[in-house]
């Protein structure tokens, strides 16, 4: 170690194999180099193919930003609970309930402004609710959530029934979450912001310290003093309150909330967050990989529309990121338990 | 006055007797060694000072006030650290970012003072703790070994100026040199003083360093005596034959 900060200090100008390791053994710095490498790609073959690979014809950029921010915002929420050591599998379901609460709010005549605060609260306090029964009778939260999925899947059936809501907010609520300021859509800007406030909170902030200690060892952290299940009730809460969000995201995009729309999207959520580097035992992680895990599945999955592959490549493709994500993370984790 | 005393202890799971009329006492500036073969109530006694268990009956007092520990926190502010054999870092953070758990410099939104911790973290581990290959507070603990982790945790333990650590076998993963250095440390920290507590069954290395040991067998005391008073032979025939 003190070879190389000495090797550096005689030539700071570093060969490409030094720059390339500091890279890997960076936090999220794998994800980092794959995503620069796809988006060099498509972008020198944008330039190459322009009628051909429209990648970066306006049209495909404002699709991108469109779909990025729902899948990113479940993501960011799933994510944090993951370094916390749980999992949330509700979130889909817990998506479509509070967005349909949402519209129907709207339906009958609530102003937006306050059926949205709502349908957060709604989010949050099912998110407590997961985190109450996993840690009150110590049960793996993935039983929880599981049962959790189906049970708010069934009650969006039951409060709705299995028709569409129309929502038709005010124009301003309309402009704020799915309006385009400087060519740049809103939803998207939402989802930069978020990224960034939940990277200060985990990074920066006292809270977010206590979630890396509390997912990366429980003994540990509640021996020193961190209330680990009040963090772990935060978490499972922050991960409700952002399904209900990326809910008002799509449901003001669209204009309407389809009750089966969020089946899978917890699993999406879970896939992007492994894909960032994030481990399934908690305690690791970065936003940063949260950020580049949602990107990343939405570049391929773009990549392959624009040349018109068939659906089911697109599933294969996700499949095979998320094994060699976690054979990596995996190494990773391996070289960390052995020293 | 002592500086931690321990009152008629009692301590009972259930139907199981852990700890019986246990009392002992360490004084300031002193290395206690607490032994004991497998099952004499060693951890039940560290668990109970620092304040993860509660004693059944009879209590605990540092310089004469009676205390009631109901938690880590509560022994942690009264001067005590206790430190494990599975010491309580988390691999996954940086030693800096371990040194402040629970205790973080931030500020008044909560925000991470990261160069302040970063500082007294180097700090710290180059003039209290002085444990070679530790280079920076940014490593990772997790990529520390057993010896280095111990380090850590004494380092977080001095600078937050605790009077008592307690260390529960902490020679039991380390290396020969490691133990050597950790051994070394007790006894500059008895220098500066702070007290010690080290539970072990290694008698060779509680003799090496401690002042008085305080024997246990059955969850209670059998034996409590100065170094000068006794030989490792007699301290080995009350560990064994009691």
């Amino acid at each position: 170690m003190t070879d190389m900060t000495h090797d550096r200090a005689v030539a700071p100008r570093r060969s490409a194999g030094e720059w390339l390791h500091s890279l890997l053994s960076m936090p999220a710095g794998a994800i980092l180099l794959v995503f620069i490498v796809v988006q060099l790609a498509c972008i020198i073959a944008g330039l190459l193919f322009p009628d051909d690979f429209r990648y970066l014809s306006s049209a495909n950029m404002g699709i991108m930003m469109r779909s990025v921010p729902v899948l990113g915002c479940l993501a960011l929420g799933a994510g944090v609970l993951m370094i916390a050591g749980e999992f949330d599998l509700s979130i889909g379901s817990v998506y479509t309930l509070t967005a349909i609460i949402m519209a129907m709010l709207v339906g009958a005549g609530v102003d937006a402004f306050l059926a949205a605060p709502v349908g957060l609260l709604v989010g949050a306090v099912i998110g407590l609710g997961n985190g109450f029964l996993t840690l009150r009778f110590h049960l793996p939260s993935f039983i929880v959530t599981l049962g959790g999925l189906l049970f708010w899947r069934g009650a969006v059936l039951l409060i709705n029934g299995a028709v569409q809501v129309r929502f038709d907010p005010n124009p301003v609520f309309n402009a704020l979450f799915s309006g385009t300021i400087f060519g740049i859509n809103a939803a998207f800007i939402w989802f930069i912001a978020l990224c960034l406030i939940f990277w200060a909170l985990l990074h920066r902030h006292r809270l977010g310290n206590h979630i890396f200690a509390t997912g990366g060892n429980r003994a540990a952290a509640t021996a020193i003093g961190v209330n680990t299940g009040r963090i772990k009730m935060i978490a499972f809460a922050i991960a409700g309150f952002m399904a209900a969000f990326a809910g008002i995201l799509a449901t003001t995009r669209v204009g309407s909330v389809q009750p089966g729309q969020g089946a899978g999207l917890e699993l999406q959520a879970i896939a992007a967050c492994v894909i960032g580097g994030l481990s399934l035992r908690g305690g690791r992680g970065s936003i940063l990989g949260v950020f580049l895990g949602v990107m990343l599945i939405f570049t391929i999955t773009d990549v392959l529309l624009l040349m018109r592959a068939p659906g089911f490549y697109l599933d294969m493709f996700i499949a095979t990121l998320i094994v060699a994500a976690s054979i990596f993370n995996h190494g990773l984790d391996r070289r960390g338990a052995e020293s | 006055m002592s500086l931690l005393e321990l009152h008629n202890i009692n301590k009972t799971f259930g139907p199981l007797k852990a700890l019986t009329d246990l009392s002992f006492e360490v004084g300031h500036s002193e290395v206690v060694g607490l032994l004991g073969d497998n099952g004499a109530g060693k951890s039940t006694t560290v668990n109970m000072i620092s304040g993860i268990h509660q004693p059944s009956s009879g209590y605990i007092s540092v310089d004469g006030q009676r205390q009631t520990f109901a938690n880590r926190r509560d022994s942690a502010e009264a001067g005590i650290e206790t430190i494990y054999q599975n010491t309580a870092l988390v691999d996954c953070l940086s030693i800096s970012r371990n040194i402040f758990l629970g205790r973080e410099l931030t500020d008044r939104f909560g925000f991470l003072d990261l160069k302040k911790m970063r500082e007294i973290a180097m700090q710290v581990l180059e003039s209290a703790v002085h444990i070679s290959g530790i280079d920076s507070p940014d490593k990772l603990v997790g990529d520390l070994s057993g010896g280095q982790k111990q380090a850590v945790a004494i380092a977080r333990a001095v600078f937050f100026k605790r009077r008592v650590l307690l260390l529960d076998e902490p020679t039991s993963a380390l290396s020969v040199r490691e133990t050597e250095a950790l051994l070394n440390q007790v006894l500059k920290l008895k220098a500066e003083g702070v007290s010690s507590v080290l539970v072990t069954h290694n008698l060779y290395h509680a003799y090496q360093v401690c002042d008085r040991f305080v024997i246990m067998s059955h969850g209670t005391k059998v034996f409590d005596v100065a170094k000068a008073d006794t030989t490792i032979e007699e301290l080995t025939q009350h560990v064994v034959l009691t």
